[in-house]
């Protein structure tokens, strides 16, 4: 079968496994999804015989159906967008979900860029100044970046630069009283708050992408076709930019659409640390309140975004790298 | 000079060591690393004619390479490039190389000398089209870009490529060939003076080397061009050069003209590379192997290079270093770096001169050919591996767009082919690459299932018994059945020892003996095999053995299944030259003592030759999927019938001082046509030098020739085909008749 076709139809069937997964995962929490609704619901003075039908008009789900028919309810519950209503919240899991992933991938996006970027740019300085001092002692620092987890960063740059300091804000996205609008000022302010988990979210990433682009830059420098560019007389412009860096970046560009499809799951910790109202952290606190549907939106969104950024990335490696539609690229 | 390069070579012979009109002149020139210490290139001087071809032969790391690159002050960091290399332009003054400024170096290269490399592939950025090459250079040296497009259209157009569809394709897009031929195209897109060219063809399979070989002697009449050109083959340059030099150990053991070269050699080291040659028309058990290898940079030998390794050796040669002098005194233009060379020439002979007499009478030969005859007429007895008009097609991966736009491609890699394979059979299987050899030979082992037609082992269909209806089981065709990788590095595991691999194959022919027994066996099979001491290669891993031990290893491998066919794919390609007549005898005793068949796949006719000769085996040459001859090999050697036959033999290097350099490829195209979209009718009509028009339509089938053995797919064997009464194709022979004559 033709592979575009394959990996379409793959996405659906990713998607549902994803699904069956979280339903079946949740139901083997203890205590079950719906025993803390139930609680709360009597303790609001639901007759004990509405309790059901109650449930029921919240999530899409017949707590006493058998467990086919609520798996049925539920898939056809996705399918319509429709994920429940959020127990902690009060409101319906979409809206909650609407409301804070746009901040999370604002995160995401950003920080990954901005870590591709300067990883990048590290990495080629590094593979042309091979075995130097600098490609010494960047070639450490990365290693360094890498071996730290973000959270440490975050939880320092939190403490020095937010509390000691006082520069940056110490949770939420935007300041209270800044209307969402396109003035400088809401701009400004959605920067500042995000400025330190942007931070810490990209310098823990740029330690592996400056090695990645090191080793692959050293490689591309080795081949003939540099070497004959050069004896054609091109510019060193050129070189370095049509040459080197394009075949250099090439393979990292899948890696690339990876990485952001599982830091998006990374900003749970993150979000948490900065109060930052994205995914993650209703995630947590979804977990926290035992909010089983709020729980299993989350984890969906971040699957099938992950899915699609896969996806994506497949189906464009071969536009921006003529040798993938022939299937005989040689990288890697 | 322009008209004089045209002329003949003997006229450009010039008188001495320097030659009259030089476009380089190379003194004293070295190449060191490590601050002197290893040096790998040493004390060259030589100078380079006008318009002359250079053929400079050496082995590999022997620093022909860094001989190239010095001329165009190119020696890879950290190397150190001294002496004094002097360029005459066609007008100016001359340039010392040495003392360019950085801007000048950058102009001198590519538009006064410039260089193809062996890898075309990687030549290439593969990001970008063939045609934003052209631009990018013509930009970075301020030439006009149209114009210069305009030159390199009609460079493309003389080297048989379509210009517009090169210049806008992906370097992955086109052919090895096309490739090498458009970087050929891109290193003369300056109208430079020089050609350096360094393996430019060795990547390539014989045909394409041949083909490119003479657009090259075209082109450098055309363009007035200098060529230097660099190749560890010798008998790919004598067909081109007008003199030759062989490098060894870093310096020129001999220069001269070529046909001195050739025909009188007085270098030891020339003449045992000469005599090492596998040739078409030498006897085969004249083709030695030079024993040893060439010194590495830092054990160079204080006297004679070649001493080590040369059988004429005496005291002299171990204390003092030749230097490169003529060779007689009245004839200063040849000259060698040996204290004997009236005795080397005495005292090693050529075989191919010896060859010349011999052939009249080809008495050698005449028993082989009856024995294939008899065993072709051995039809009653079941066959051992029998196919029958069998098909392979693959069906290629699409793209994104052409998913909806096209059809799927189909890749015809075999069609319709019928072979038989007897019991202890030897075939050879020779084509171009991307002729369906190696597809065909992995369906008659049963590794590839073929699209149409049957397989059949001893009478038993392979597929049906794998799907479980037959009466030979079919584990056991499966371990009759084996291969040997033209790659063995990658074939061997390489984190088993050497006893590890082979006992696998003892265990499952064997399961019952105990490890003792097994280990005996295994070496005595290494010792069989030239491999002593045994029992030291059994406990070593595959990195620690030669490519040739490697291959051994692949072959005791193979042997110790106790199989009935083996399939050798490309099996010596990986090995170096020297070693292979070794391992091709190594096969062939082997074979009848283990009672095998041989399936060898080439595109080596020379190799394909000796190894079908001395085991008295068929040759079945291969064009776009289909078998086109079939014979003896010495019947195929000596009365090709299908041209397409004929142009392997044309393409395969002899050392034939008449023969040599004389006409065109017997060929109207050089690139093979698309196995997507075969041509109709007889699919070699399009390159066929005698096709007429019944080509176009008929499909000509394998049928028996008159007056000898084999099969040949030609209508020119039918007295009374219409071909005989239809036109002759565009570019086509009038009178094919007189083409078979020659």
């Amino acid at each position: 079968m033709n592979y575009y076709l394959k990996r379409t139809a793959q996405i659906p069937l990713t998607i549902l496994a994803v699904a069956t997964l979280t339903f079946g995962l949740i139901r083997l929490l203890p205590g079950g999804p719906f025993t803390q609704l139930r609680l709360e619901l009597l303790q609001q003075g639901v007759p004990a015989e509405q309790v059901d039908t109650r449930i029921e008009a919240l999530q899409n789900i017949r707590p006493d159906a058998p467990l086919w028919q609520q798996y049925l309810d539920y898939l056809i519950g996705v399918a319509q967008l429709d994920l429940g209503q959020s127990i902690s919240l009060n409101e319906p899991v979409i809206d909650v979900l609407a409301r804070s992933l746009p901040w999370t991938v604002f995160l995401v996006v950003t920080s990954t860029i901005l870590m591709f970027v300067v990883g990048v740019v590290i990495g080629a300085l590094q593979a042309y100044w091979e075995g130097s001092r600098f490609d010494r002692l960047t070639s450490g620092g990365s290693i360094f970046l890498m071996s730290v987890p973000y959270y440490i960063f975050a939880v320092i740059f939190l403490f020095i630069l937010a509390f000691q300091l006082q520069l940056f804000p110490t949770g939420n996205a935007v300041d209270r009283g800044v209307d969402a609008s396109l003035s400088l000022a809401y701009f400004s302010s959605v920067l500042h708050h995000a400025a330190l988990p942007i931070l810490a979210f990209t310098i823990s990433g740029i330690g592996s992408t400056a090695l990645n682009m090191r080793g692959n830059g050293i490689q591309v420098l080795g081949k003939e076709y540099v070497e004959v560019a050069r004896l054609r007389g091109l510019s060193n412009n050129r070189i370095a930019t049509r040459y080197v860096a394009r075949n250099a970046i090439l393979p990292m560009y899948t890696g690339l659409l990876l990485l952001i499809g599982f830091r998006l799951g990374g900003t749970v910790v993150l979000e948490e640390i900065f109060s930052y109202p994205g995914l993650g952290y209703y995630m947590i606190q979804a977990v926290n309140a035992n909010d089983y549907p709020l729980m299993m939106g989350c984890f969906l969104v971040i699957t099938v975004t992950l899915v699609v950024g896969v996806y994506i990335a497949d189906l464009t490696y071969g536009l921006i790298d003529p040798r993938i539609s022939a299937g005989d690229s040689d990288e890697y | 000079m322009a008209t004089d390069s045209s002329s003949s070579v003997s006229d450009r012979i010039v008188s001495r060591g320097t030659v009259e009109d030089p476009i380089f002149e190379i003194t004293e020139t070295s190449v060191t690393y490590d601050d002197g210490e290893t040096c790998v290139l040493e004390d060259v001087t030589v100078s380079i004619d006008r318009h002359e071809i250079l053929g400079i032969v050496g082995e590999s790391g022997s620093g022909k390479s860094m001989f190239a690159s010095a001329l165009l002050d190119a020696i890879p960091d950290p190397g150190v490039l001294s002496g004094d290399i002097r360029y005459h332009p066609p007008d100016g003054p001359p340039v010392d190389l040495l003392e360019l400024t950085d801007e000048e170096r950058r102009q001198f290269r590519w538009e006064e000398v410039s260089m193809v490399f062996q890898g075309a592939m990687s030549s290439f950025n593969p990001t970008m089209k063939i045609g934003a090459h052209f631009e990018e250079t013509l930009k970075a040296h301020d030439k006009h870009v149209s114009e210069g497009l305009e030159f390199a259209r009609e460079l493309l157009e003389n080297l048989y490529l379509e210009p517009e569809r090169v210049l806008d394709a992906y370097p992955h897009e086109l052919s090895g060939g096309m490739q090498q031929r458009a970087l050929i195209a891109l290193s003369m897109v300056l109208d430079p003076a020089v050609l350096v060219m360094d393996e430019p063809t060795a990547a390539l399979d014989l045909l394409m080397q041949r083909s490119i070989l003479t657009l090259l002697d075209r082109l450098q009449r055309t363009y007035d061009l200098t060529i230097v050109f660099i190749t560890h083959d010798l008998p790919l340059v004598a067909s081109l050069a007008d003199r030759m030099a062989i490098i060894y150990a870093f310096q020129f053991a001999e220069i001269g003209p070529r046909d001195e070269i050739i025909g009188n050699a007085a270098h030891p080291y020339t003449r045992a590379l000469l005599n090492a040659t596998p040739n078409v028309d030498a006897p085969l058990d004249e083709m030695q192997p030079i024993e040893g290898e060439g010194p590495a940079p830092v054990s160079v030998p204080s006297g004679c290079r070649f001493e080590p390794r040369c059988p004429l050796a005496t005291e002299e040669c171990r204390t003092t270093d030749p230097p490169l002098a003529a060779v007689d005194r009245d004839r200063t233009s040849h000259r060698s770096a040996c204290h004997h060379p009236a005795t080397a020439r005495e005292e090693i002979r050529l075989n191919f001169d010896e060859a010349n007499d011999e052939l009249e009478s080809a008495s050698p030969v005449e028993p082989s050919e009856s024995a294939v005859e008899t065993r072709a007429e051995q039809t009653s007895e079941t066959p051992l591996l029998s196919l029958d008009d069998v098909a392979v097609h693959f069906t290629e991966e699409q793209g994104l767009t052409e998913r909806f736009t096209k059809d799927p491609t189909v890749v015809r890699a075999v069609d319709g082919v019928s072979l038989d394979i007897h019991e202890q059979d030897l075939v050879c299987l020779l084509g171009e690459s991307g002729c369906g050899k190696t597809t065909l030979g992995k369906t008659l082992i049963g590794l590839q299932r073929p699209t149409d037609g049957s397989i059949e082992y001893r009478g038993q269909d392979i597929w049906e018994a794998k799907d479980g209806d037959g009466e030979i089981p079919y584990d056991e065709i499966r371990s009759a059945l084996q291969i040997i990788h033209q790659d063995p590095g990658s074939a061997l595991n390489p984190n088993r020892r050497i006893a590890d691999i082979l006992s696998e194959s003892l265990r499952h022919t064997h399961p019952n003996i105990g490890r003792n027994e097994r280990r005996r066996r295994m070496h005595s099979l290494l010792e069989r095999i030239g491999m002593a001491p045994a029992d030291e290669f059994l406990d070593r891993y595959p990195h620690q053995l030669s490519g040739g031990e490697k291959q051994r290893v692949a072959l005791a491998r193979a042997l110790l299944m106790n199989p009935d066919a083996i399939l050798a794919d490309e099996a010596i390609s990986a090995v170096d030259v020297s070693l292979r007549i070794e391992i091709m005898d190594l096969m062939l005793e082997l074979q009848s003592e283990f009672e095998t068949s041989f399936l060898f796949v080439s595109h080596d006719l020379s190799n394909a030759r000796y190894f079908a000769e001395h085991g008295d085996g068929r040759i079945a040459v291969m064009y776009l999927g289909e078998i086109v001859e079939i014979g003896s090999a010495e019947r195929l050697i000596h009365d090709p019938r299908h041209p397409y036959t004929e142009v392997l033999r044309w393409a395969t290097p002899d050392l034939e001082l008449d023969s040599m350099g004389a006409g065109d490829p017997p060929l109207r195209e050089v690139d093979v046509p698309d196995p997507i979209d075969p041509p109709s009718g007889c699919r070699f009509h399009t390159r066929c030098p005698v096709a007429r028009e019944a080509c176009r339509e008929q499909r000509p089938n394998l049928r028996r020739i008159d007056e000898g053995d084999g099969k040949a797919a030609c209508f020119r064997e039918d007295p009374n085909h219409e071909y005989w009464d239809s036109d002759p194709l565009d570019g086509a022979v009038e009178q094919p008749e007189e083409f078979a004559g020659d």
